[in-house]
């Protein structure tokens, strides 16, 4: 929580400036789009922070997410298989997808950067030509029963009567259980430290006795697991999918709230909560830019320098924090 | 110590850009202020210059019908356009007009601003949403049109090949199979759909090869036509349906020394198609007519917004008619074209009488 300060207080001042400058930012309606578009891009968040935390990266999150969004109507809906059916292959697709991309960095010994590179090429292509560019769409009645994923939380069987379910988003509680297990698993768990351990200094996790292979193993699984789920919930958000487009560039809006929410890109480092910070205060500016009237194509230039603002405030933090260390542990050893 | 430090830095680093975006608003907003005018938004399918002159016509109608325009550009398809239609909901927009990029499969989003709001389509229409019109060119017949461009450019038969950016979106699709149908002399049915994986279509006279796509990434577009060069060496037209394709299938062309063999039919009115067709190069092209749906959305919205439903067009379709653009009436166009999309024009005059005189105009001739 200590870590997060910076970015929760980066946010705080956005919302603020938001809801001062704009009279339809602090709506329910509003604030309910907000905050389940940073529910879905936090998931990701998650999925990718167990990567960088190895000191790894997974560039191919968007097209995994494409090629998860298109293969789902297309064993549903184009081949007329069960529902769960569909669930079962894109689960497996996902799994598949992680345990190559952990074998291929650990026994081959290739870069994390260039294994995903091509698993970004390559899932976009099989997207593409398994329905040959034709848009899938999720409209049709055997999705019905998992729209309720990407509605409120009354349409939740049983909570129809809570007050306010109306305006909680379910992905949003997607978002909170994720992140709890996540959280614990990280933190809590034997295996979350050897994570954090080997993306500090591999060798020396090795040394200690841990099993790296399997630990990295297990990280691209866990990014590709949560990269499907993400994939599953933004194609029932948005209905229809482009094969050619949906999910571009998703990877990179993940690893940005990975590492606006303190996840150092050389490992080690991460924390679940920042990153859903990070995630939100990216959705946070995009809605800013449209309540405040900010011309639109100045989007991507505000977003990218409020991310480098935070890293550089960060970065800036930690010397300062580094630096009183030092004198107080200098005083302490002089007196 | 650590603690109080850095949300102090954050705070004052942070508190400057986020003081001028307020200031941004602020500034808005009093500038906008007088009378109230009714806030519309006019949301397009993508950013291309196409839409710029779109634009030009939502801003031309906002000044004419003294009404607020927020014109809308979404640069990463569905997912851009939710999210801009959902923040101008959430700021009490009194109308928005979309050109939905998939209208089959939108329908949540469409009935979620038809709920809130007025909602018209433009471009592309959406049949089975709650939109009260749609304002735009029958893309089937536009791609017909298209068709008899290359019937024209080939008159004793040959091969087609159609590039195009993504066939997902319906206008492409119907400009597509348009353009099948007409070349083969089949009766009109804009249901109909060739697969586009499915080989070669074969008509007595004409044969439609392939149709390749490049998802708006003008490198392989040009790779495609490249390629398309290489690999069929009797190819006898080139059909361009997204504006950018045209000027990549003639530089394409023009590479390999084929022009004159290899004739080229353009879509949209960007500025290498009209000067290919110019200097002889590009046989023709189907033009729409994008400034006429940015001000004829504008003008029904904004009053719709004033409670006046009679701009509703009778059976809910305002058809702005594609026009054949050839050698012979090319300089025409263009004139007219620069005229409309000039920059900066001082005297509000121009901008807020002509638009009715060309709008008149057409629809008188057409």
């Amino acid at each position: 929580m200590k870590k997060n300060l910076g970015i929760l207080s980066i946010l705080l001042v956005v919302f603020m400036a938001t809801a001062f400058g704009s009279d339809s930012f602090f709506t329910p309606y509003n604030l309910f789009n907000l905050v389940e578009r940073s529910s879905l891009y936090g998931i990701i968040g998650i999925g990718v922070a167990f990567v960088i935390i190895t000191s790894g990266i997974d560039l191919s999150i968007g097209s995994l997410i494409g090629l998860v969004a298109v293969v789902f109507p297309y064993i549903v809906v184009d081949r007329q298989l069960s529902l769960g059916m569909g669930l079962l292959t894109i689960l497996g697709l996902s799994l598949v997808v992680g345990i190559v991309h952990g074998l291929l960095i650990t026994k081959l010994k290739l870069q994390p950067f260039v294994v995903t590179l091509c698993g970004l090429m390559i899932y976009r292509g099989l997207a593409r030509w398994l329905v040959s560019d034709r848009t899938m769409g999720y409209g049709n009645e055997s999705f019905a029963s998992l729209k309720v994923l990407v509605g409120n939380v009354s349409q939740l069987p049983g909570c129809a009567s809570l007050p306010g379910a109306k305006h909680v988003p379910v992905a949003f509680l997607i978002l909170v259980s994720l992140g709890i297990v996540a959280a614990v698993f990280l933190n809590k768990t034997i295996y979350g430290r050897y994570l954090l351990a080997l993306g500090r200094n591999e060798q020396a996790a090795r040394f200690s006795g841990i099993n790296t292979t399997k630990m990295i193993v297990l990280a691209y699984v866990i990014c590709s697991l949560i990269s499907g789920l993400g994939g599953l919930l933004f194609a029932l958000d948005y209905g229809s999918i482009q094969p050619d487009s949906f999910g571009n560039f998703y990877e990179l809006y993940a690893i940005a709230a990975a590492v606006l929410g303190g996840c150092s890109l050389r490992g080690g480092e991460g924390s679940v909560f920042g990153i859903i910070l990070g995630a939100a205060l990216m959705r946070l500016l995009m809605n800013s830019i449209s309540m405040l009237g900010i011309d639109d194509q100045l989007e991507p230039t505000v977003i990218g320098f409020v991310i480098l603002i935070g890293v550089v405030v960060d970065q800036l933090v930690k010397r300062i924090a580094a630096h009183r260390r030092a004198v107080l542990q200098a005083r302490q050893a002089s007196s | 110590m650590f603690l109080q430090i850095r949300p102090r830095l954050s705070l004052l680093l942070l508190l400057l850009p986020v003081a001028s975006f307020s200031g941004c608003a602020e500034s808005d907003s009093q500038s906008g202020g007088g009378e109230a005018k009714p806030k519309v938004a006019y949301v397009t399918n993508g950013i291309a210059s196409f839409w710029v002159i779109a634009e030009k016509g939502a801003m031309d109608g906002g000044k004419k019908f003294n009404a607020d325009v927020n014109v809308l550009m979404p640069a990463n398809g569905v997912e851009d356009q939710k999210r801009m239609c959902q923040d101008m909901l959430a700021q009490g927009i009194e109308g928005i007009a979309i050109s939905p990029i998939d209208p089959d499969n939108q329908g949540d989003l469409l009935a979620e601003i038809a709920q809130h709001t007025k909602l018209i389509t433009h471009d592309s229409d959406a049949p089975n949403s709650d939109r009260l019109c749609y304002i735009g060119v029958d893309n089937y017949t536009a791609g017909r049109m298209c068709g008899a461009l290359v019937k024209e450019a080939m008159p004793e038969g040959g091969s087609v090949i159609i590039f195009v950016g993504r066939l997902g979106q319906a206008n492409a699709r119907l400009r597509r199979q348009g353009v099948i149908d007409e070349l083969l002399d089949r009766d009109p049915d804009p249901t109909r759909y060739d697969e586009p994986g499915a080989g070669e279509i074969k008509g007595a006279k004409y044969s439609v090869l392939d149709t390749r796509t490049d998802g708006f990434d003008f490198g392989k577009a040009k790779a495609n036509a490249q390629d398309a060069i290489a690999k069929y060496d009797d190819l006898g037209c080139m059909v361009g349906l997204f504006a950018y394709n045209p000027p990549l299938m003639l530089d394409a062309v023009r590479e390999a020394n084929k022009i004159g063999k290899i004739k080229i039919v353009a879509f949209d009115e960007e500025a290498a198609s009209l000067q290919g067709i110019v200097d002889g190069d590009v046989y023709g092209t189907v033009v729409q007519n994008p400034y006429k749906y940015g001000y004829e959305s504008v003008r029904v919205l904004a009053a719709l917004a004033r409670g006046d439903e009679s701009v509703i067009p009778e059976g809910g379709f305002m058809d702005i008619p594609a026009r054949q653009i050839r050698k012979d009436n090319v300089d025409e166009f263009w004139t007219e074209l620069k005229r409309l999309t000039a920059v900066g024009l001082p005297a509000p005059a121009a901008t807020d009488d002509e638009p009715v005189a060309e709008e008149n105009g057409e629809e008188k001739t057409n």
